[in-house]
């Protein structure tokens, strides 16, 4: 009885209900779409980070991180790669590095940039170079004056493939090498500041340039799941002893967590400022009707209707409000979040101010199912414990008062 | 990169593998310009870049960093030994007096009295200005890359003023770690280089270098004034004005070492 009433209750005043539900239901949407948004670019950066070079696990020299020289790199590495290959579960992709701080120079131009030696083949299983190409054509694992830049760095250079640009670093003897390569090919990245770091030219020409022998910088590991921990703490039981560094992503980019974790609680935040605005709206509208019917009220106590039970009558008008307003929220939220999850939302425009706040260029917004039921829960809970405070108001008055009531 | 632009800063020394090379350059001397045009632009530019330089040098020179809303001076005193070795001292303005720029090989060492401390250039630096002026420290740390990252060819000659020029136009050797895409060199019968202008890849001119004032100095014909300037600026430039220059038959090794860069006051 209580249902019947209470549905035909809120729609006694079509124009309010309806006002009230849009309150809702807007938002319902933009709690979950927001969050949905975070999550995007939290995955997105995280995506990002991974591929740029840094992989699941990566292996160094000890010393290496805090100090990237080259004096720190790996000079003998049969060593790591027999580990590897031992402990690898099967379908992990791995790619060995030099990776060294330069100068890239030509005529007019000269800029720091980080120097990394690759394995075409495998390196592009591992990181973003691989499929990266946008001008030219990829590193021939056989060309050693090859050189493949960013976009961003041709056009600061203001040169073009096919141009000259000449390397300058220091060598295992601490002289300065440098050495001319040509542009074979450009890559283009999510960021732009990627792109200006970032030259790639093949390992082998890295170690005759630097004279390092076989020697390499880093091993970056891509593993088929994402359990990183496992394998690293396998692999830290063999290496460390012999003087290597094995750390996984979230060791190697602590920003990168510190600001997950802050997003994380934004996420609550944020939801609880929309829940605030929303409130103040469902109160003030409830409380209106509420006072409109003060006579009706006066009348059902009258007849002898407990205060608790108009307390339930006034809940379950608010109840089939919130879940209306809910189940509409949701459903708005869901199609905004599948027309977008194709193209996503392209930040390009605004790629500058966006790569300041370390976003990429492109947000393909996510809903997890966390955030979901928080959302709704919130909404549901919040909203109908607001609402006690109308009803309760509504069940105080005494039916003298009521009368009284004009 | 910009080897005669240090040759006029520091005039060097001939070394025994040059020395077949200026046989022929002394022969010039005596038969005149017919020899001159018998002998190849390699030869020619090897014996200019060593005519420039002498076995060993002790120069005053005025550097005049000019920039359209400003202009700066100083006065550097430079000693030079061959072609490897060179130390400059900035003697004035007081406020820079004892900065001092040591190059040994392709090595650089700066020190900086204020802080009392030698640093030697890394990599990262070897691109920048040297003391804020058109030369890098990669110009002086590479003067001698004109000699053996480039091949010459002379393109055409004129005559001016009663003397030979030749012109001369260096492409960089397939492999060369040089950032020009190409170099035209004024070199005049008598060995003296007129201007030297730098190209990108595009065969654009980047940057030029001139040398004005041809007069006696130290003992043979020398230009008192070296200009470089920003290709396209009229009033972006720098220039070094030899006040005074004579040429040693050698300087002690022990002369060009890093203690003597934080000691030498002069």
């Amino acid at each position: 009885m209580y249902l019947q009433l209470a549905w035909r209750n809120i729609w006694r005043n079509p124009r309010r209900t309806t006002v009230i539900l849009l309150a809702i239901i807007i938002g319902v949407w933009s709690m979950i779409f927001e969050n949905a948004l975070m999550r995007g670019i939290t995955v997105g950066m995280i995506k990002n980070s991974i591929a740029t070079l840094t992989g699941h696990i990566q292996i160094h020299r000890r010393g290496y991180r805090s100090d990237p020289v080259i004096e720190n790199s790996i000079t003998e590495p049969e060593a790591v790669i027999a580990a590897l290959k031992r402990i690898l579960p099967p379908g992990t992709q791995w790619a060995a590095r030099v990776r060294v701080n330069g100068i890239a120079s030509n005529a007019r131009h000269s800029s720091g940039v980080t120097l990394v030696g690759i394995d075409p083949a495998s390196e592009a299983k591992v990181s973003f170079i691989g499929d990266a190409i946008a001008g030219g054509h990829q590193l021939q694992p056989d060309d050693p004056h090859a050189i493949v830049v960013g976009e961003a760095l041709l056009d600061k250079f203001e040169t073009k493939i096919g141009h000259k640009l000449v390397l300058m670093s220091q060598d295992t003897n601490q002289e300065i090498a440098s050495k001319a390569f040509r542009i074979v090919g450009t890559f283009k990245a999510e960021m732009q500041s990627t792109e200006k770091q970032f030259v790639f030219i093949t390992r082998k020409a890295a170690q005759q340039m630097l004279k390092l022998r076989q020697g390499l910088s880093e091993v970056s590991i891509v593993l088929p799941d994402q359990q990183e921990s496992g394998v690293a703490s396998r692999l830290k039981a063999i290496l460390s002893p012999n003087g290597y560094e094995v750390n996984t992503w979230k060791e190697l980019l602590p920003f990168l967590r510190a600001y997950l974790k802050l997003l994380d609680v934004f996420v609550y935040i944020w939801s609880l400022v929309i829940f605030i605005a929303m409130g103040f709206g469902i109160v003030n509208t409830t409380l209106m009707a509420v006072f409109e019917r003060i006579r009706e009220f006066g009348l059902m106590k009258a007849l002898g209707m407990k205060p608790w039970w108009i307390v339930r009558q006034v809940l379950t008008e608010s109840f089939l409000l919130l879940i209306i307003g809910i189940i509409m929220g949701n459903i708005l939220a869901f199609l905004t979040v599948l027309a977008l999850s194709d193209s996503g939302i392209d930040l390009s425009a605004l790629a500058a101010g966006a790569e300041f706040a370390g976003m990429t260029r492109v947000i393909y917004p996510i809903v997890s199912i966390k955030d979901w039921s928080i959302a709704n829960l919130l909404v549901m809970v919040l909203g109908l414990l607001i609402c006690i405070y109308p009803a309760a108001k509504a069940a105080k008055f005494t039916p003298i008062e009521a009368l009284a009531y004009t | 990169m910009m080897a005669s632009s240090m040759n006029g800063l520091l005039p060097k020394g001939m070394f025994g593998r040059f020395v077949k090379a200026l046989l022929p350059t002394a022969l010039i001397w005596f038969t005149g310009s017919v020899g001159v045009g018998a002998m190849d632009a390699e030869t020619l530019v090897v014996s200019s870049f060593n005519y420039m330089r002498g076995k060993a040098s002790i120069s005053t020179v005025e550097m005049v960093i000019h920039r359209p809303d400003w202009e700066r001076r100083m006065t550097i005193k430079a000693w030079t030994k061959g072609e490897k070795e060179s130390l400059l001292i900035i003697t004035a303005p007081p406020k820079d007096k004892g900065n001092g720029t040591l190059k040994k090989g392709r090595e650089m060492w700066i020190y900086n009295p204020k802080v009392n401390r030698v640093m030697k250039l890394p990599p990262s630096m070897m691109s920048q200005a040297w003391m804020g002026s058109d030369f890098s420290n990669n110009d002086l740390a590479k003067s001698d890359s004109l000699i053996y990252d480039y091949s010459h060819r002379v393109i055409e000659t004129e005559i001016n003023a009663g003397k030979k020029v030749y012109h001369i136009e260096s492409r960089p050797k397939p492999d060369a770690p040089v950032v020009w895409g190409m170099l035209k060199l004024k070199i005049r019968e008598d060995l003296i280089l007129l201007s030297e202008t730098f190209f990108d890849e595009e065969l654009k001119p980047v940057k030029v270098m001139t040398t004005l004032e041809i007069q006696l100095l130290g003992g043979k014909l020398y230009p008192k004034v070296w200009k470089m300037q920003k290709a396209g600026t009229q009033d972006e430039y720098t220039l070094l004005d030899y006040k005074a220059l004579s040429f040693k038959p050698g300087l002690p090794d022990r002369f060009f070492t890093v203690s003597n860069l934080k000691t030498i006051r002069r």
